[in-house]
């Protein structure tokens, strides 16, 4: 359970959450939004892994893929609220 | 002024907030918007990572009562005193310098916290009850990640062999040799070892091969674990 929410608040303060965050607010569509979290994930964990699919721990990547996903959805509702025209 | 003839209702405190945190600007200007969240960005920021950084201290880690025992045994070790004034402090071991390592380690850190207010290890003879599970934890945690925090300072190819003490030269050309990790003879390095540590150290070993399958195709030898340490039981745990 630590293990889960360590794994979790690192992704969700890492480039996942941040980025991903960022990212969809750049999109009204949260498909988009999602997608852009995920790859940011994706991304991560490849660099952190030295540029070596070997090195990546699924566990982990599953992890920031969920995080990435929601935060590119929540930046998406951002944007769809945050707009006016 | 209020009009009282109003037929809505005034919005309670929260929802008036939520509205005009959500409402437009017509006071300043996109251009003041960006460089106030640019510049707002930075101290909270700054705050954050100075606040994170506060807690990698070693008053920090040795703020609490429980952490007095961990404290004087550092204290006998090499990390502590050496002749070349190079001190390692408990952040430098036990947390990991990437970012995403890092605060997983600090929200993990919180059960310390727990465990502190609950006094789960607050006399010696609890202290000494759970050295055992302690070091556990930490040995899993090492092994998994190839001994990450021992090698921020250590690598095998900064050592320069011959300059080495001929016991520690061949060891460590056979942990090369075998694949091995820091922690897989250094157990008791900066803190007493406790009794059955071998056998803990074993368990370690084989529930972590076989969480991950041995996937990686690492080879843990502990015939040249044991021989390290002293040991006279043989025996390959794990082979490829």
């Amino acid at each position: 359970m630590l293990e889960f929410l360590g794994t979790v608040g690192g992704a969700v303060l890492g480039l996942p959450g941040v980025l991903g965050l960022a990212l969809g607010m750049m999109t009204r569509n949260p498909i988009f939004g999602g997608v852009f979290g995920a790859v940011v994930a994706v991304i991560q964990a490849f660099i952190f892994a030295k540029f070596d699919f070997g090195n990546i721990a699924v566990f982990d990547l599953v992890i920031a893929i969920g995080v990435g996903v929601l935060a590119g959805v929540v930046g998406s509702a951002i944007r769809v609220k945050g707009t006016v025209a | 002024m209020t009009d009282n003839n109003s037929p809505e209702p005034r919005p309670g405190f929260f929802r008036r907030v939520w509205n005009g945190f959500w409402s437009t600007s017509g006071v300043v200007t996109v251009g003041f918007t960006l460089i106030a969240g640019f510049l707002a960005g930075i101290i909270f920021w700054g705050g954050f990572h100075w606040s994170m950084e506060m807690t990698n201290t070693e008053e920090f880690c040795t703020g609490c009562h429980t952490m007095e025992t961990n404290l004087g045994e550092y204290r006998e070790t090499i990390h502590y005193n050496n002749r070349s004034g190079v001190r390692a402090i408990c952040s430098d071991c036990h947390v990991p310098k990437e970012w995403n390592h890092k605060v997983k380690a600090k929200i993990m850190a919180v059960k310390d916290v727990y465990h502190e207010v609950m006094g789960t290890i607050d006399t010696p003879e609890k202290y000494e009850d759970h050295r055992l599970s302690m070091a556990a934890q930490t040995w899993r945690k090492m092994k998994k990640s190839d001994s990450r925090e021992c090698r921020n300072c250590h690598k095998f190819d900064y050592m320069d062999f011959p300059v080495q003490e001929a016991r520690a030269a061949d060891a460590h050309q056979r942990a090369i040799d075998d694949d091995m990790t820091c922690i897989d003879c250094h157990q008791g390095i900066a803190h007493q070892l406790p009794e059955g540590y071998q056998e803990k150290y074993k368990s370690v070993v084989e529930d972590l091969a076989a969480d991950t399958g041995n996937q990686d195709g690492k080879t843990v030898s502990f015939a040249a674990l044991r021989a390290f340490l002293g040991g006279d039981d043989a025996t390959d745990v794990t082979e490829r």
